[in-house]
This record gives C-alpha cells, structure tokens and sequence, in this order.
C-alpha cells in the first residue's frame, strides 16, 4: 500500500512540476544530476560513482577532508602532494591553513577583505612553493608561518608603491645539523610546552608574534615598562627552550 | 669565534617580521653568518607555526577557495630586478658583504670625520631606513653620540669597542636609545654595517650651540 501511495503522490509531484512556471528548473536539475551518472555508466559501469576527482574536476575544499585537525604529519604529506599538483591535496590545506593565516593577518592589523585577498595570495604561493618545502628542515606550518609573514610585509610595501623586499637565498641557509632536529614531531611538541607558560609569558609571545607592533608599543598597551615586557619574552623564551630539551 | 648576537626578543621580533626593515637587515646579515641564531631562529619560527595552529580560524567568503582555485595555473608574476647600484668600496681581501645586502644600494664612502668614512645603503623595499656602512680607521673614534631609536650594528671586518665591550667579525651589538656611547676601531681598523631608528644625537652640538643635552 505503502509503495502504491508513494507512487501516486511522485505521479501527481512530477504533473505538478510540470504546470508550474518552475517546470525549466527541475529539468534542468534532473539533467545535471542524471546526464554524468548516464555518461558514467556508458564508460564504465564497474567503477563506483561519483570517479575520483582529476584534474579540473570540481574540488571542494569541505568534501576533502572533514577531519577537525590536520597533525604536522598529515601536513607535510599534503605538500608533498601539492608539490606534484594534486588539487585534491590543495584543498585539505586550503581548508585547514586559509582561515589561519587569515586570523594571523587580521591580528596584524589587517581590514577583513584584505586579510582575505592576502590569504589567498599566501595559499597561491603554498601551491607555487610547494616544491620547495623540505620536511627534514621544519614543520609545514612553520614553512606556512614564514610565507604568510613575508606576504604580510610585501602586502604592505606594495600598498606604499615599493618593491618586495629581495628572496632569502635559500642556499645562504643551507640546514645545519641541529636545524635538521626542528622537524615536524618537535613542532606538536613546541606547542604543549608554550600551553606550559605563565599566562603573562605567553600574552607576551603571542603578542610578538601576531601584533604588528614593536615592543614599546606593546609595553605602553599593556601598561608596562618597556624592560618588564623584554625581560618577560627573555623569561618566556628561555623558559620554551628549557622545556623543549627537558623533553628531548 | 662570535660572542655577541642579537638579544631574544630581538631575534623574536624577526622572525615575527616586525622589525623595521634597517635592524632586520643587520639581523639577517648577522644570522647568515652565526649557526647558533640560524637555530634560534628556526625553533622561533618553529613558534611562529605552532601559534598559527593554534589560532581560531576565521572563515573566508565562500567563492574563497573557488577563486584561488582558478588563479593556480595562471604564471607566477615575474619580477624584474634591477641590478642596485653597488659602489666599488674596495673592500679588504678577502672581505666580502653579506648577502642580506644583494639586493641594497650602496654608496661610495663619503669622509664625515678624521679616519671615519661612510656609505649610504638604501633599501629599495624600504627606502626610508637608515642603514650605512662605517669605515674607521685603526684606534679612531667614532663622534660621541646617542640615538633617537635603537642602533643595530654589526662587524664584518676587524673590532671597534666601547663601553659595552669589543665586538669581532660577525659580531652583532645592539645599542638602545638610552646608551651614549663612542665606538673606537682597534688595531685592524672596522668595517661594519648599522642601521639606527630616529636619527643620531649629538649631545655635545646641542650643548655647544646653548642647547641642553
């Protein structure tokens, strides 16, 4: 009965559509939706819908991954993939890294719409750099810190008409031993020791980082001297790098 | 054998990029030549990345990830570099500038005292810094002075001392606003490059033109 009357309501749903002025849009849908299964199916009727994405197949960045966090591990796997230009791959980072960096910028001072058009700028050079990326010398979210910050700079040079400042000589900074142990595992640790900080030594740290101003501004904005804020990121500082070798 | 690097919070300033473009340049060329601030550096970096993951993330327009999308495959923008007009210094054998300055213009020496010389380096990036070479002659002195801004100066070529100490080849000394100080070259002579913010003061002019210092 149940199949009888299901039947009959989707006859009468489908005349319905018909007479209605909506008639060219449900069409139009059912074509879409039905014409690449169709196409499919003639090809290779074996192979599960919908085909894995190729490229210039539509990727979307909330399909790719819908895992809540990417680890340092995952990350540099996904630039290693980038580097051989898998969209795919691209979009995972995108999705992770793109509302960061956006965050990193409207920290530094940076309008909404700007933030966001240079966000884009520093994902495009994700993709550009991603050859470039060795996961032996450091974490991918340093490498992605270190893009957005230099994005930042020039961002504001080519608003006063001036030119980017000159690339780092990549082999000027050849990586030396101790450099090599900065790898991805030592950044997830970096982070548990900087949640072991006072909570003025990691204001002021993260203050350093992600406000775009000097120290004294930083001092006269938290109603400090100039000294107590140096001696506190002196304090932070050391108090990371113990940390960090207690751990090794 | 280098024995003075850049403060902490200094180092922490570059990697942040918040330095003005004079200071991180001196930093930078003190970094390419000390292994121990290449590391500092990159465990600094290192906490650049992890508070960036650690940030809430703040979500972009919709069309965002579409928009980049369509930008991969158009050519990276080539930039032209014009060659920047480096002077002859005639530089002592074997002395080379650090390559943090590639990109610099470099004036000719100018003579602004006995045994001191000086040449203008400009930024095209940042044109309105105050960055210089020093040339002093061996146990010459250097005006005695103060600054409006921090100095940032770092030896690439013999020692200078004054009263914070003796600074050496690859040596990096940074001197605050407070510090009168009156560099003196030893025996080899100096070469070295510095970058100050808010000028340089002369207590002793203003206090011969009836000033107060």
């Amino acid at each position: 009965m149940a199949a009888r009357e299901a039947s009959a309501l989707g006859l009468r749903f489908v005349i319905h559509i018909q007479n209605t002025k909506w008639r060219g849009w449900w069409i139009a849908r059912l074509i879409h939706f039905a014409a690449p299964r169709v196409c499919w199916y003639m090809n290779a009727p074996d192979a599960p819908f919908p085909p894995p994405a190729s490229r210039g197949a539509s990727v979307s960045p909330v399909s790719a991954l819908d895992s809540p966090a990417l680890d340092a591990e995952a990350q540099a796997v996904l630039i290693a993939r980038v580097a051989a230009r898998d969209r795919q791959a691209f979009a995972a980072l995108f999705k992770h890294f793109a509302p960061r960096v956006k965050a990193y910028l409207r920290r530094a001072g940076m309008e909404a719409s700007e933030a966001e058009e240079v966000a884009q700028e520093v994902m495009l050079l994700v993709w550009r750099k991603a050859e470039s990326f060795d996961a032996a010398r450091g974490a991918a979210s340093t490498w992605v810190f270190a893009i957005a910050r230099n994005a930042r700079l020039d961002h504001a040079r080519r608003r006063a008409n001036l030119p980017p400042a000159p690339p780092e000589d990549e082999d000027s900074l050849a990586p030396c031993a101790e450099t090599l142990t900065l790898t991805a595992e030592r950044a997830a640790r970096l982070r548990g020791a900087l949640g072991a900080l006072s909570p003025d030594q990691q204001q002021i740290v993260k203050l350093s980082f992600f406000a775009e101003t000097p120290h004294a501004a930083i001092a006269s904005a938290l109603n400090l001297p100039l000294g107590t804020v140096k001696s506190r990121i002196r304090l932070g500082l050391a108090r990371l790098r113990a940390l960090l070798e207690d751990g090794v | 054998m280098i024995k003075h690097h850049p403060t902490p919070e200094t180092l922490l300033a570059h990697a942040a990029g918040t330095l003005p473009a004079g200071h991180a340049l001196v930093v930078a060329a003190h970094v390419q030549g000390c292994a121990a601030c290449q590391v500092e550096l990159a465990r600094l970096e290192a906490l650049g990345g992890a508070l960036l993951e650690e940030l809430a993330p703040e979500a972009l327009a919709p069309e965002a990830f579409a928009e980049t999308l369509a930008r991969l495959d158009s050519p990276a923008p080539i930039t032209v570099r014009q060659m920047p007009r480096q002077a002859d210094l005639a530089l002592p054998e074997g002395l080379r500038l650090p390559a943090a300055l590639r990109g610099a213009e470099i004036g000719r020496w100018l003579w602004v005292g006995r045994g001191v010389r000086y040449s203008r380096v400009r930024l095209p990036w940042a044109p309105g810094g105050n960055v210089m070479l020093m040339r002093i002659a061996p146990n010459r002195r250097v005006l005695a002075h103060s600054h409006g801004g921090a100095e940032f100066t770092q030896v690439l070529h013999g020692t200078f001392t004054d009263a914070t100490g003796q600074y050496g080849p690859g040596d990096m000394a940074e001197a605050d606003s407070d510090l009168a100080h009156q560099p003196r070259a030893d025996g080899d002579g100096c070469i070295c490059l510095a970058a100050l913010e808010g000028g340089m003061r002369l207590p002793w002019l203003s206090r011969l033109v009836g000033g107060h210092a």
